[in-house]
């Protein structure tokens, strides 16, 4: 896949930066670190870490628990104007969940192969559908965001009762380059990266 | 006879009333589950009430199993195959030689078809193929240059086309051989190859058999049913069904399912119960304007036993936060809490007429609230309210919630996100999700401890549905690992279960995601359309989907407002 450029690359790395702070805090508690923040109008108005461990539900995704937040405070509504960064691309349900609660745009880091919703396995986010649209833009720290997914496994393995060999949990941080026109550090997860989806343009048509 | 049929009849006019059937909900399940017990002892017998219709071949066809993704796409697709006739005592030879020369003869697994066939089992129009050496030969001069040419005029007619004259009247029996997928090696090879060996190299034999090479379509992959192998049989080539199904649940699998479902052992809930279940909650929280007309129950079977875990309905009306306020939520909790009745060793204690009234200003309330929500959310241009109160999500939640509560060790469920720093406002959160209960059925299902304890997620649980859910819901299904799920109406614009996308009789029928069959995912589940009325037939369209809601108990159009129903997301 090749991750298309995206205007005013600096601004929405200042809010990836702050998801990523998000998924720190999720591998510090045991949880898959993924983190998200939500913007309205310059400003972030939910946080989030994955939380289906503590939660013992499968479906207590990041974007789920900062949607909680901006709800206690605010309409579903504002979401229209709202912007979404997360460290990893939202799953097939959240990205469902997103559309029908009208997202403005979401900015990710790693494409998500397992379960990606926004391009990774399925196109949830463009796919025709009673919901409009909405645009989706990949790439931003996207090896921080894959450091951080491979020290949760090798984490996790360690602590299994009976732990893979040594070499399979070594942490890897050779991180393999894709072609990408515009950026000179993108690294690839050993994903399925879906050449035909060109998620850098907005796919959001009015 | 008739005391059946009175019996039915008095059930399901209980269903309109929430009040009484609060109480004898429960006590429903039981009696029905012992009316089918009865109804098994009568079988046979011609009953025309409405159980009447899950007697033999109807029970059948009311579970109808949702093609997988690949079934839909592949279960189609054909193969070209090299076929060469030969007499039954050269069959094993010629095989033998085959299989020690031509490579990648076995690449694609063509296990579900004969290698060999007797001419007497094979189509017409396979017998009546034009044989391709023959048209080597036609144009000898055409061959060595061009021969592909030749070979690629599949609409040509021939002249030598029809069954070889050469062929004497006494001959021994003879078979046909599938030689090999037909990209595997070249018609002037296996010609070649052919001519090398007995009894088409130069032998006493070989006069009377003279080489043929046809080229003959067959079905690519394994048939997934008896009756699909019977129709390629005719109409391609001898065709095995090996109950297997490469390409969905395996078939003894969805036959141990809908014998589970459809008759059940003494005290387990039935299919038709677990929906009609589902139903009822949906058909509650729409009344007390929490919600649409959708319902979600889940059950759990261990060694052959089911409990009924959790019963949520559609709430996305149910006022946020936001919209009323923290302060109003927690008074509506509170009297949420007071209207509760079920005590907690699961007897059922009356509520006096004190408390019913104030549960019922309660209600008027917060239906007031969520009307007004529902109104703002209308006029924002947000019409689908809080999405995370569909049912699926709900009833996931609520045995979340009740995994942590049977727990053998104590888990806090925001532990880790306190530990993360982060501040967090534990109502505004359970409004949000509203994974507890929000009325006395729900709640009585909540509140029993029946989970096994330390289980993981949904891990098999089995999940009935009024309608077919959303691709959130969906996905939730997959992530929560559930086992089995059964839902009664198709979402055509809106549903993630279904792979097909068109049916022949009655146009689309569905978006084509399959999620419950997805071999890119990571976590499969068997998925049926229930057909209640045994008239809705798989892959009924569009226009009959806003009857349903005219079929559901106590199901109210209004609430759908200006909607089409169509492209509502369950
Ligand atoms: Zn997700
Ligand atoms: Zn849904």
């Amino acid at each position: 896949m090749v991750f298309g450029p995206i205007p005013n690359r600096e601004y929405h790395e200042g809010f990836m930066r702050k998801a990523i702070e998000m998924a720190e805090m999720a591998l510090a508690s045991d949880e898959t670190p993924v983190g998200c923040v939500f913007v309205h109008n310059g400003e972030v108005i939910g946080r989030g870490i994955n939380g289906t461990n503590a939660s013992l539900n499968g479906t207590r995704h990041a974007e789920f628990v900062a949607l909680a937040e901006i709800m206690a405070k605010h309409p579903s509504s504002i979401l229209k104007e709202t912007d979404l960064y997360v460290t990893v691309e939202p799953c097939i349900m959240c990205a469902s969940a997103l559309r029908q609660y009208r997202i403005h745009a979401v900015y990710f880091g790693c494409l998500n192969d397992r379960f990606g919703g926004c391009g990774g396995v399925m196109t949830v986010h463009s796919d025709q559908g009673v919901d409009p649209t909405y645009p989706v833009y990949g790439g931003l720290f996207r090896e921080e965001a894959i450091m951080l997914l491979r020290k949760f496994y090798v984490q996790e393995n360690n602590k299994a009762p009976d732990p893979k060999p040594k070499k399979n949990r070594e942490l890897k941080t050779e991180i393999l380059p894709v072609s990408t026109p515009n950026m000179l550090t993108p690294a690839a997860m050993p994903t399925v990266e879906v050449a035909k989806l060109n998620l850098g343009k907005p796919a959001k048509s009015g | 006879m008739e005391q059946v049929r009175s019996f039915t009849a008095k059930v399901f006019a209980h269903f309109p009333f929430p009040p009484l059937l609060r109480h004898v909900f429960h006590f429903q399940l039981h009696l029905l589950a012992a009316f089918n017990r009865a109804r098994h002892a009568i079988m046979g017998l011609p009953i025309d009430s409405k159980a009447a219709s899950l007697s033999g071949e109807a029970r059948k066809r009311q579970m109808l199993h949702l093609k997988t993704k690949e079934e839909c796409r592949l279960g189609n697709e054909t193969i070209q195959v090299w076929t060469v006739e030969l007499p039954s005592k050269h069959a094993e030879g010629i095989l033998k030689v085959i299989k020690d020369n031509v490579e990648h003869q076995d690449a694609i697994d063509l296990q579900h078809l004969r290698r060999f066939a007797k001419p007497k089992y094979l189509p017409q129009h396979v017998l009546g193929r034009r044989d391709l050496v023959k048209e080597m030969y036609l144009v000898p001069q055409a061959w060595e240059a061009s021969a592909p040419t030749v070979m690629q005029m599949p609409d040509a007619t021939w002249e030598w086309s029809t069954a070889s004259k050469m062929r004497t009247n006494n001959r021994p029996p003879t078979l046909y051989l599938m030689v090999c997928p037909s990209e595997t090696i070249s018609l002037r090879d296996l010609h070649d190859l052919m001519l090398q060996h007995p009894p088409f190299c130069s032998s006493p034999d070989s006069w009377a058999y003279p080489l043929e090479i046809k080229e003959i379509t067959v079905p690519r992959l394994a048939p997934t049913s008896p009756d699909q192998a019977k129709n390629w049989s005719d109409m391609y080539w001898p065709t095995f069904y090996r109950k297997t199904n490469p390409f969905g649940a395996h078939p003894t699998t969805i036959e141990k399912a809908e014998t589970d479902l459809q008759t059940p052992l003494e005290d387990n809930i039935s299919v038709e119960q677990a929906l009609e279940l589902a139903d009822y909650a949906g058909s509650l929280t729409e009344k007390e304007g929490f919600g649409i007309c959708t319902g979600c129950a889940i059950v759990e079977r261990v060694d052959d036993k089911t409990e009924i875990i959790a019963v949520a309905g559609d709430a996305r009306r149910k006022p946020l936060p936001s919209e009323i306020g923290v302060d109003a939520l927690n008074d509506n909790d509170d009297a949420n809490d007071t209207s509760i009745t079920d005590s907690q060793d699961g007897t059922n204690v009356p509520i006096s007429a004190n408390e019913r009234t104030k549960a019922r200003r309660e209600k008027r309330k917060k239906k007031k609230a969520a009307e007004k929500a529902a109104n703002e959310a209308e006029t924002s241009g947000c019409t689908s309210g809080n999405v995370m109160s569909h049912a699926v999500m709900r009833a996931i939640g609520m045995v979340g919630r009740k995994r942590l509560r049977v727990a053998s060790q104590p888990i806090s469920a925001e532990s880790n996100f306190a530990a993360a720093g982060l501040e967090h406002n534990e109502e505004a959160r359970d409004a949000f999700f509203l994974d507890l209960p929000v009325n006395p059925l729900e709640q009585q299902y909540f509140e029993k401890d029946n989970l096994k304890p330390d289980g993981y997620l949904c891990l098999k649980l089995e999940i009935f549905l009024t309608h077919e859910p959303c691709m959130m819901c969906s996905m939730a299904l997959v992530h929560s690992r559930v086992g089995r799920v059964i839902f009664k109406h198709r979402m055509p614009k809106t549903g993630g279960l279904t792979a097909e996308t068109v049916s022949n009789d009655t146009g689309p029928v569905g978006l084509g995601y399959g999620l419950c069959w997805r071999k890119e995912l990571n976590w499969q589940f068997t998925c049926w359309e229930y057909n209640a009325a045994g008239k809705r037939a798989a892959g009924d369209g569009t226009a009959d989907d806003n009857k349903h809601l005219n079929l559901l108990p106590s199901c109210d159009n209004a609430n759908v407002g200006k909607l089409s129903f169509n492209s509502i997301h369950v």
